[in-house]
């Protein structure tokens, strides 16, 4: 502690320790002047073997900058992160390619939802149950749009009046009412008005994209979230209650998050290994989902067998573990501590 | 809570164990205080833990216990529905749920045992139920009051189903429910044990509905004083009003009749319960500053941002545009210290839930929120809309709970819980 104190009342002595300090606290020995680079020239012009204007060596400094650094600390206490922030600029060209992309899969589900309309104009509800599942899982690839357009997206999911809306609920709309009349044998018909809705949402959706404004941490964030929601609602059965496609919207949602993260990858050369730890899971999430298919179909929830299921949870959960150090790998600002109570007094 | 004398207990645990029990001896030997040698290893275990079981509250008063009553270790919520046609039964059905839970928490012994007969009680806690601090709350839900039991005139007027918030996504089958029993103790058994037993009574007149049960985290310090944590690593209750402050829980916690509260209300609150689900593995992927931005406070301390000590006034009047103690931060929203806030608080009395795992492999953990409120729509509705604009939000999943009013306590043996609502 009386060590700490010393190093702080001395501001020529942050910059040494940290600079000199290895990552890790063991094993330092020598003077300043040969841990160096020999190419830069030593300011002080000679060899420093302690502390200036203490008896305190200079191996003991960094030793003590090491340790701190390993906590997450300066030797002021403060909390600091080991990673430079990125401009939050950097974010533009990935989010540009995002809605590049949100724009190809919006497009498709518009084309989708159409298909689906004439099949409600049809007699085959297996039909028209397959072109629902085309329209959904073709939107569900826009995983990355979660949360940006408030109302609007929760007309197309048909979840505004809540996450438990119900069939005599006015707000139950969407996909998720096109799903309900379709699974438990509503008249074809009865739903056109519905997909009408649908096809008029979408367009606007893909208006809206362009203009959306979409905050550097949280499209940092989204690779993620995207996955977490998707294991949450979907896995879990809880947003495909009636027709168990939960499987289907997972692999789309892991395309989208799988999008996020090559949008994000250039920012991530050179900043830990977080881009080779995520690659690494996606490509075993891939893998498994392309053995899921049979026939051509993702299999419905309770089709999965329980090695699926379990390889499933423990892949995302890896995944997972992995994805969720972007953020922190792409900061964008400094960590500030709050000022302190007295301070504002 | 009054810890029973230990010789007191051991005393009477050896009357009712009969003179073929083997503790007899042992238990009168130190209930005289006659031995003079040195404790067996044996004895000594059981003086431990009879000290660890002695613990006793009252289940006769004013108030019902279980709600000023500093919380308990172990605690199981269980709502039920009547089905019986007429109210005489209904009544039947609450005098033996009230009589029951009275001798269970004042600790007795059991019955005897017939050897034809199935036994008397479920065996758990051997031959003697010791108290172990045990609570037994009865509250009533809105229904009770419907068109079956002539209860309609008498429904305490903010009793109504508990609605879905914005940000709900209760389950049917977790909501409302005639009856709560709320069972608090220390142990573990003690809850499983008093909860079969009150069901045993209950049976073919109340029927279970829906069950949760919770945990209290332990008492890790620094000081005595130190709250425990809930399951996201946060100090929880440090705000919470002080249980005894008998004043100020006249003005927060118990109705007062008039204003449109009927006469049989007197001494009782409204209790508003809630199963909140957690998602603890999205927490744990969050960076800490914004874990702590969120809730507002420091996670180890549980000091409020830029503050030092977990009691520390986090002064929101110098900090108006939230630099310090974000806008959206739970505790700011949740009690924004004001004066026009202070009769919005309300008491918490909440545990930690784990119910194993859900479809998608993910832990069903979450808090088992408990508040005791005057008011609900002036205390816990206006706290609750309140805090549907914190950021936490995005975290946690209301599945189930319901709103409840748990009336005045047994005025002494005989008489019961809610007997006040038939006599109105």
């Amino acid at each position: 502690m009386l060590l700490s104190v010393v190093l702080v009342a001395l501001g020529l002595a942050a910059f040494l320790g940290s600079a000199l300090a290895p990552s890790h606290s063991h094993g330092l020995s020598g003077g300043v002047a040969s841990v160096g680079p020999a190419e830069v020239a030593n300011p002080l012009a000679g060899r420093l073997t302690h502390m200036v204007g203490t008896d305190l060596p200079a191996s003991v400094v960094g030793e003590e900058a090491a340790a701190r650094e390993d906590f997450g600390e300066n030797l002021a206490g403060e909390k600091v992160s080991d990673l430079l922030p990125l401009p939050a600029s950097s974010f533009k060209k990935p989010v540009k390619e995002y809605k590049a992309y949100a724009h190809v899969w919006i497009e498709r589900t518009i084309q989708d939802a159409k298909a689906l309309g004439d099949t409600l104009s049809g007699s085959s509800r297996v039909a028209a149950q397959h072109a629902w599942e085309k329209a959904w899982g073709d939107y569900m690839h826009l995983g990355a749009d979660y949360g940006l357009f408030g109302e609007l997206e929760e007309e197309l999911d048909g979840t505004a009046g809540g996450p438990r809306t119900s069939p005599s609920d006015p707000d139950f709309v969407g996909f998720r009412r096109l799903e309900w009349g379709l699974w438990t044998g509503r008249p074809l018909h009865s739903l056109s008005r519905y997909d009408h809705r649908l096809v008029a949402d979408l367009i606007r959706l893909r208006a809206a994209v362009p203009g959306v404004e979409i905050d550097a941490l949280d499209y940092a964030t989204r690779g993620h979230e995207i996955i977490e929601d998707a294991q949450r609602d979907l896995m879990s059965g809880m947003d495909v209650p009636w027709s168990h496609q939960g499987v289907l919207g997972t692999a789309a949602a892991l395309a989208s998050a799988e999008e996020v993260f090559h949008t994000l990858e250039p920012l991530l050369s050179g900043r830990d290994n977080t881009k080779g730890e995520v690659n690494n899971w996606l490509v075993r999430l891939r893998g498994l989902f392309a053995s899921l298919r049979r026939h051509g179909r993702y299999p419905s929830l309770d089709q999965m067998g329980e090695r699926e299921h379990e390889e499933f949870n423990g892949y995302v959960a890896g995944a997972l573990s992995a994805l969720e150090m972007v953020p922190s790998t792409l900061e964008t600002e400094t960590y500030k501590a709050p000022p302190s109570i007295e301070r504002q007094r | 809570m009054r810890p029973l004398d230990r010789r007191q207990f051991l005393g009477r645990s050896a009357a009712v164990l009969g003179a073929g029990a083997l503790g007899l001896g042992v238990g009168a030997e130190i209930a005289s205080g006659a031995s003079t040698s040195e404790p067996s290893a044996a004895e000594s275990a059981r003086r431990t833990l009879a000290d660890e079981l002695a613990a006793r509250t009252d289940f006769v008063g004013y108030h019902q216990h279980g709600i000023l009553t500093p919380r308990q270790t172990n605690a199981a919520f269980i709502a039920l529905d009547a089905i019986v046609p007429r109210q005489s039964e209904l009544i039947e059905g609450l005098k033996e749920l009230s009589y029951r839970a009275a001798s269970l928490t004042q600790g007795d012994s059991v019955g005897e045992i017939e050897i034809d007969d199935p036994p008397p009680d479920s065996g758990l806690l051997g031959e003697y139920n010791a108290p172990d601090a045990l609570t037994v709350t009865i509250a009533f839900g809105s229904t009770l009051f419907d068109h079956r039991y002539g209860l309609a005139a008498a429904r305490p007027p903010q009793l109504v189903p508990m609605p879905a918030f914005e940000k709900d996504g209760l389950e049917p089958d977790r909501c409302h429910g005639d009856v709560l029993l709320s069972i608090c103790a220390d142990h573990r058994d003690t809850v499983v044990h008093t909860m079969r037993e009150l069901l045993r009574v209950t049976a073919g007149v109340l029927t279970p509905r829906w069950r949760i049960d919770g945990f209290q985290s332990t008492k890790r310090g620094p000081t005595p004083r130190s709250n425990t944590r809930n399951l996201f690593g946060f100090r929880d209750g440090t705000a919470n009003p002080h249980a005894d402050d008998a004043k100020l829980m006249d003005e927060l916690v118990w109705v007062k009749p008039g204003h449109g509260e009927p006469g049989w209300t007197a001494g009782g609150t409204y209790q508003v319960v809630r199963t909140i689900r957690m998602h603890v593995e999205f927490w744990d992927r969050v960076g800490m500053f914004e874990q702590q931005n969120m809730i507002g406070r420091d996670r180890v301390s549980g000091a409020p941002l830029g503050g030092t000590d977990e009691f520390q006034n986090p002064r929101y009047d110098l900090d108006p545009h939230g630099r310090r103690i974000p806008l959206s931060a739970h505790i700011r929203l949740a009690n924004p210290r004001t004066p026009e806030t202070e009769n919005q608080r309300i008491l918490r009395r909440p545990y930690n839930y784990d119910r194993g795992l859900d479809e998608a492999g993910n832990l069903d953990q979450g808090l088992l929120f408990v508040a005791f409120n005057q008011d609900i729509q002036r205390q816990f509705e206006t706290v609750q809309k309140r805090l549907e604009e914190e950021e936490m939000a995005d975290y946690i999943t209301p599945v189930g709970g319901g709103y409840y009013f748990a009336p005045r306590a047994a005025r002494a043996s005989g008489d019961w819980v809610g007997s006040v609502m038939f006599s109105s």
